[in-house]
């Protein structure tokens, strides 16, 4: 127990160190932080306050169909936090040089384990967690909730739930890696893939929020009623269903009905995290083992003619060397193709799941609030692409960027490349995903080229954004590009990517409504409407590149 | 004209004097040892000569550039072999060097042609194809040196060479180094390792507290160095 307290008071007074470090650069970084964190949850407490009070007060779905969202969206959020813990986990728990140090102390492999579970879990969940925390103040304001119940839920509810789901991930990562090493990495990976794509898709068919829409709606006005009858059985063994069955009841004051769930809740999570420490106990150290054999046996290739490499090129030999590079590092490393390829994966169920919905209207109203949840979910999968692949560019010169700064190449001209290679990628799977979902929306040519020209603009705000603040968090001691696009400053640029984006679709609204409520002719005959909000949001993402460049460009010419 | 002109150079980190006030020059074919304890500012001043840091207050020159003011040139005139040789782990050797001579603005067959002849010379054919992640840290070593090597530099910036080497592979690289300068390439080398420094150097400076304290050709006092490094930087 001694050494497990030193440690940890070890890493609690690094942290503080670093968090209230008196230069002015880590003062202002701190209070940038603040702001643009603080800014964000009292955003999403507004969204959620005004979404609870819109379902219930306007559009009187009751308080059994709200709870069936909610269980929805904690459905999402808990597979969002697993899916973090467990690719951030295989880092911080099998690659990371403290544990490699830390496993030739006298120190059991199971106090390693829980030391890094903690590190792993406050690392991938913190966002996720003042995310969760927003959203329940803007919820409870609603029910007008006392001060007990937020730390109540917050504390033993909502840190329970996500601790469940990252025990799990981190669990399940142990037993897949001893998998692994009988079937294959690559066949793993692939079937973990479908897995997660597989368990998405059910649930969501399984649980058929149409069809429960229907069904409730046709007990109407007895909707505030228990209607625990239409849910799946499956569903009743999901924590994201005991926390909405937990606030549904407690909500309504009816404590003994609430306190099975929170009781299943709570000793779940009890009963996994002695799970874990026995399963780390014995599993952690061999699964540790065999990703230390993984390591030596990834290098084998090495020996064979690698299928692109140096060679002639047609453009001139700097240029052609840096793409040459980083094309070899991307496809050579898996963290960077698998994800990729995962997010391709995900963008191909959003187009497919675009289609089988009916998206026509109406009322214009409603059609252009339809268009722009769409377009606010294409730019948000952009953002999320330039943010795990854009962000991490100028970090993964890592400790090898000595070569490419002590060369003749002017490091202005080595920032334009990334900016380049990066625009062109966000750009083009920005307009592929454009022109499909406005295709499947409704094939409508003036709206397609309007979202194109948007999203062109879009794409350049956001690579600029992410090279521009990639270059001043650049954390190049930091070989992982996973824990790179998931630190401080990428959560900050994620939320200066999304801050963005709402600026972008609250300058569409007025205009698009406008279009969709128009007549006829003025639709096909004029394309006036549309230029004063592409105007804006050219000024605008021009503006957001500029920034963001000059920001970048000093940065990366910082000692290194 | 010196190959390296160190001039009034300062480094400071907030209020900590890392190089104070440094000069020194390097003539063509000079092969410079530059000493000091743990700390001194040695990698500091190393860092500024090629561009990795900006100093306070002075100037550094390869060749006759302003490594701050004209970079470019500068370092089309140095190669830099660092104290810890970190490759792209998912690069082969080979890729390496093919990417170094990129850099330097190279073709590719110059590079190729290059890349077969020093592959013989550093011995190291046997894993020019296997990833770096598989180098000990001897390979990389070699690997390194023959990037600094690659573009035919009128410099050479070194950081603890040998450190990590095998006496054959140590044997080899100082063999590399002494004929080079015979060729007229200067030598600006760092390191402890004082028995180098009498086998290898025409001249030496010994630098404490970022300052330049004793500055000779280290045959002057032949078996007598070990003793004045610890005297002095006692």
């Amino acid at each position: 127990m001694r050494e497990l307290l030193v440690v940890l008071n070890t890493r609690a007074q690094s942290f503080l160190k670093r968090a209230f470090e008196l230069r002015w650069q880590s003062v202002l970084q701190n209070m940038a932080s603040v702001l643009i964190f603080g800014g964000f949850a009292v955003a999403v407490f507004f969204v959620s306050r005004f979404a609870t009070d819109y379902l219930l007060s306007q559009a009187h779905i009751g308080l059994f169909l709200f709870h069936r969202f909610l269980s929805m969206l904690l459905y999402v959020f808990f597979i969002t936090v697993n899916l973090g813990n467990m690719i951030v986990s295989f880092s911080t728990l099998y690659k990371s040089q403290e544990v490699s140090f830390l496993m030739t102390l006298p120190i059991s492999h199971a106090k390693i384990f829980l030391i890094k579970f903690v590190d792993n879990f406050f690392y991938s969940s913190s966002t996720l967690t003042l995310l969760g925390l927003a959203m329940l103040l803007g919820y409870g304001s609603y029910f007008d909730l006392p001060w007990y119940f937020y730390f109540f839920v917050m504390f033993f509810v909502m840190v329970p739930f996500m601790l469940i789901a990252g025990i799990l991930a981190i669990t399940s990562l142990m037993l897949l890696i001893k998998l692994g090493t009988r079937i294959g990495f690559r066949l793993l990976l692939s079937v973990m893939v479908a897995a997660y794509g597989l368990v998405v898709y059910l649930y969501f068919n399984a649980t058929s929020p149409m069809k429960l829409v229907e069904d409730v709606m046709k007990l109407w006005p007895n909707v505030n009623d228990y209607l625990g009858y239409l849910d799946p059985p499956f569903v009743k063994v999901l924590p994201n269903h005991w926390v909405a069955e937990f606030l549904y009841w407690s909500i309504q004051g009816d404590y003994a009905r609430a306190l099975p769930y929170f009781s299943l809740l709570f000793l779940t999570m009890l009963g996994l995290i002695a799970l874990a420490g026995l399963m780390a106990r014995r599993f952690y150290y061999e699964s540790w083992l065999a990703v230390a054999d993984l390591k030596e046996g990834d290098a084998k290739p090495g020996v064979k003619k690698p299928a692109f490499s140096f060679g002639q090129g047609i453009l001139k030999p700097q240029w052609d060397a840096l793409l040459r590079r980083d094309i070899i590092l991307f496809f050579r490393e898996p963290s960077q193709w698998l994800h990729l390829l995962l997010m391709f994966l995900l963008l191909g169920m959003f187009l497919i799941s675009l289609g089988t919905l009916r998206l026509t209207f109406d009322q214009p109203a409603m059609e252009t609030v339809a268009f722009l949840i769409v377009y606010m979910f294409t730019g948000f999968l952009v953002t999320s692409i330039a943010l795990r692949f854009v962000f991490p560019m100028v970090s993964l010169e890592g400790d090898t960027f000595w070569c490419v700064r002590t060369s003749p190449v002017h490091l202005k001209r080595l920032y334009w490349y990334k900016t380049m290679v990066a625009f062109t990628a966000v750009a083009f799977i920005g307009e592929v995903l454009t022109f499909s979902s406005v295709y499947l929306f409704r094939h409508d040519v003036l709206l397609a080229a309007v979202g194109g020209i948007a999203t062109l603009f879009v794409s350049l705000a956001l690579v600029g954004l992410n090279v521009g603040t990639g270059s001043y968090f650049a954390m190049y001691k930091e070989p992982n590009p996973i824990r790179v696009a998931s630190s401080q400053g990428a959560s900050l640029t994620f939320l200066g990517s999304i801050a963005y984006l709402t600026l972008v679709v609250a300058v569409l609204l007025v205009p698009l409504n406008q279009y969709f409520a128009g007549i006829d002719s003025i639709r096909q005959s004029s394309v006036q409407w549309a230029v004063t909000p592409i105007a804006i949001i050219g000024v605008l993402s021009i503006v957001v590149f500029t920034l963001s460049t000059s920001v970048g460009l000093r940065a990366i010419r910082r000692d290194a | 004209m010196p190959l390296i002109e160190i001039q009034n150079v300062t480094k400071k980190f907030g209020s900590f004097t890392a190089v104070d006030n440094l000069n020194l020059k390097v003539e063509p074919g000079e092969f410079f040892g530059f000493l000091g304890p743990n700390g001194a500012g040695k990698t500091t001043t190393i860092k500024m000569m090629t561009g990795l840091y900006l100093p306070t207050a002075g100037h550094c020159f390869i060749n006759g550039y302003d490594v701050h003011r004209t970079p470019l040139e500068a370092k089309r005139s140095f190669g830099y072999v660092p104290d810890q040789p970190f490759l792209y782990e998912k690069l082969t050797g080979r890729e390496f060097l093919h990417f170094v001579g990129g850099l330097f603005g190279m073709k590719y067959e110059d590079v190729k042609t290059k890349v077969e002849a020093v592959t013989d010379l550093f011995e190291i054919g046997s894993f020019m194809d296997k990833r770096a992640e598989e180098y000990s840290q001897g390979m990389r070593q070699r690997v390194v040196l023959t990037a600094a090597l690659l573009h035919d530099p009128k410099v050479l910036v070194i950081d603890e060479p040998i450190v990590g080497l095998d006496p054959r592979s140590a044997r080899l690289v100082k063999d590399t180094l002494k004929q080079k300068t015979k060729e007229g390439m200067a030598v600006f080398m760092s390191t402890h390792l004082l028995e180098i420094v009498e086998e290898l150097c025409d001249r030496i400076a010994i630098v404490k507290a970022g300052k330049i304290i004793y500055e000779d050709v280290p045959g002057s006092r032949i078996g007598q160095l070990e003793e004045l490094f610890l005297e002095l930087t006692k």
